[in-house]
């Protein structure tokens, strides 16, 4: 009996290391890309392909990773610092030895929507899950704009990764649970601007990879689509039609946000601030609209603005109020107002902030803490930068502050502690 | 219709000032004009980003910190201790000049400054600077980048930055203790 028992659970363990084995390998590994991909393009069809290829590079944002500030333009070397280890993107000009100079049509197929590229797995901080949705048009374009571009002599940086986490091979694991073999954006019904909005959130903009939460394998967690995540510190918010709400914004406000980068809600700071730069300010108002479209789930956008009531104000203790207050007046209120009315062209408003209303207060915290660098936004707009008050006000008076800015004009609960301040430092 | 007011004692250039009734919304830069006629620091901008208006905080452990009095509110620095370009040099009984600050000397010594609008933000700065040299001493390949990172916040439009620079950088190697080998 024992005996029996034994054989069968060595039967399993052989089965499973087979199996774990066959993974490993790829042999479940689906590609995505067609076999008419192999066949190379034409030098008249990569001609007309780049032309066109250069928006779509725009749209999905590839530049702003595959470059770092005062590097060769599409050399990468951007760090990302992962749980896992520290990631840097690679070089992406037709360079021959460091870049894709030698990469066909297939191989760049493949690197962008399977995360298989010429010289092994990539890592998922190249959003191939999304980029998996890109039609094979767009992908020809993209590749073609690349390929048109100078070619960089710059070598790539090797990656900080520990053991297991260096073995690219081991990605067949993540690929074998969180790529899906069904790419398809369009549904069936809805008008052509909420498909071309959904194909421009899901496919090119990517959105998901930063706005919906990861589930324990480390996939964008399906369930919880959009409805914000935690990013190197910060929150980046629920962008479902009610968090968009919730931020107040209404679909034209939030159209103009993304060409812009500021409204009433707020300028766009963090990440978000090079999504604009590098890629939503050149977006057409035909896209804009159709992103909002979608976010907004409608098949049109309104004619008129509609923008959402503001926040309930949410009462705070007397003793909260009167030490927020003397800390709004001592360190806020010269910029932003007695009223929270911000001062055009220069200071945000924080009457109608977005960050005042988000459930999480955590990116409030933050930038009362450390404020926020000069930015430069497209249309000569610029607003300077936020000091940060962390050696002003203690824990205790940056909670009272965010409390009561939250419940005044955010309408949220004060629940924010001095602790959780103090871990924020 | 009156304007709320509340109490202010603080303690400026070593003198114990206050209570006084000051408005609650006041800023710092507009108490110390109007109601004590320290005019040193400048208002240029108003906005926290020119540096023009800056006073030294001097605090409890004895390290100073620059403050921006043009978007700090008067009532923030109840109770504290700061120190006003006015209060830079030595003076005697009378309050006559005796000795100019190191920093005071060394930016007239290198020409430093011409309309002279930035210059209390400039004393400021650069007396914070050496205090924090003195506590926390750097080194000589280092000194060029440290003036750059603590004052090029400061903003001036006439004589730009150079003579300003070299004076800091003098001070610092000519003063024991801030630069090491």
């Amino acid at each position: 009996m024992a005996r029996k028992l034994l054989l069968a659970a060595l039967a399993v363990a052989v089965v499973g290391a087979l199996g774990a084995g066959a993974v490993f390998l790829g042999l479940f590994e689906r590609s995505v890309v067609a076999r008419e991909i192999e066949q190379p393009l034409s030098a008249e069809q990569m001609k007309t392909l780049a032309k066109r290829g250069a928006y779509v590079a725009v749209a999905a944002d590839c530049y702003a990773c595959h470059v770092v500030k005062g590097g060769a333009p599409w050399a990468g070397g951007l760090p990302f610092e992962t749980p896992f280890g520290t990631i840097f993107s690679t070089n992406i000009s037709p360079d021959k030895e460091h870049g894709i100079g030698n990469w066909t049509r297939a191989e760049f197929h493949r690197a962008v929507r399977d995360g298989v590229g010429k010289h092994g797995h990539l890592y998922p901080a190249m959003p191939y899950a999304s980029y998996r949705k890109l039609t094979a048009d767009d992908v020809d374009a993209v590749y073609a704009f690349l390929m048109s571009r100078e070619p960089m002599k710059v070598a790539n940086k090797a990656n900080h990764l520990p053991f297991p986490f260096n073995i690219r091979q081991g990605l067949t694991f993540w690929n074998l649970v969180n790529l899906s073999s069904d790419t398809k954006t369009e549904v069936a019904g809805r008008s052509a601007l909420w498909n071309r909005g959904r194909y421009l959130t899901d496919a090119l903009a990517h959105c998901g990879e930063c706005h919906t939460p990861r589930n324990l394998a480390m996939g964008m967690k399906e369930s919880a689509y959009l409805e914000g995540a935690e990013l190197e510190g910060v929150m980046a918010p629920d962008i479902t039609k009610a968090g968009l709400a919730r931020m107040g914004f209404d679909p034209l406000v939030f159209a103009g946000f993304m060409k812009s980068g500021i409204s009433a809600q707020g300028a766009m700071t963090n990440q978000m601030f090079e999504v604009v730069h590098f890629s939503t300010q050149y977006f057409t108002a035909e896209d804009l609209a159709a992103m909002s479209a979608y976010l907004f789930d409608l098949d049109k956008l309104p004619e008129r603005a509609t923008p959402p009531a503001p926040p309930k104000p949410v009462a705070v203790s007397a003793e909260v109020a009167a030490s927020a207050r003397a800390s709004y007046i001592a360190v806020c209120a010269s910029c932003h107002g007695m009223d929270g009315q911000g001062i055009p062209h220069v200071v945000v408003p924080l009457a109608t902030n977005a960050s005042l209303r988000l459930a999480d207060a955590r990116n409030l915290n933050k930038v009362i803490l450390t404020g926020i660098p000069a930015q430069r936004f497209p249309g000569l707009e610029r607003m300077q930068p936020m000091p940060g008050f962390a050696g002003q006000l203690s824990d205790r008076e940056v909670a009272d502050l965010s409390n009561w800015l939250r419940a005044n004009w955010g309408g949220q609960q004060p629940n924010v502690t001095a602790e959780e301040v103090k871990r924020l430092r | 219709m009156t304007i709320p007011t509340k109490q202010l004692s603080l303690t400026i250039n070593d003198k114990a000032v206050g209570p006084i009734d000051v408005p609650e919304t006041m800023m710092m830069q507009d108490f110390l004009y109007e109601y004590l006629n320290l005019t040193g620091s400048r208002m240029g901008c108003g906005q926290g980003i020119c540096h023009a208006c800056t006073v030294v905080l001097e605090k409890q452990d004895g390290s100073l910190e620059e403050m921006r009095t043009c978007i700090t509110g008067a009532h923030w620095f109840a109770g504290r201790k700061i120190r006003t370009v006015e209060g830079q040099a030595k003076r005697d009984a009378n309050g006559a000049i005796t000795a100019l600050s190191p920093v005071q000397q060394a930016f007239i010594e290198h020409f430093s400054f011409q309309c002279g609008y930035c210059t209390p933000g400039f004393v400021t700065g650069a007396t914070v600077l050496l205090d924090q040299l003195k506590r926390n001493p750097v080194k000589r390949e280092a000194l060029e980048q440290v003036i750059s990172d603590a004052l090029d916040r400061h903003i001036c439009r006439c004589t730009g930055y150079v003579r300003y620079f070299e004076a800091v950088r003098d001070l610092a190697l000519k003063t024991p203790g801030l630069v090491k080998a």
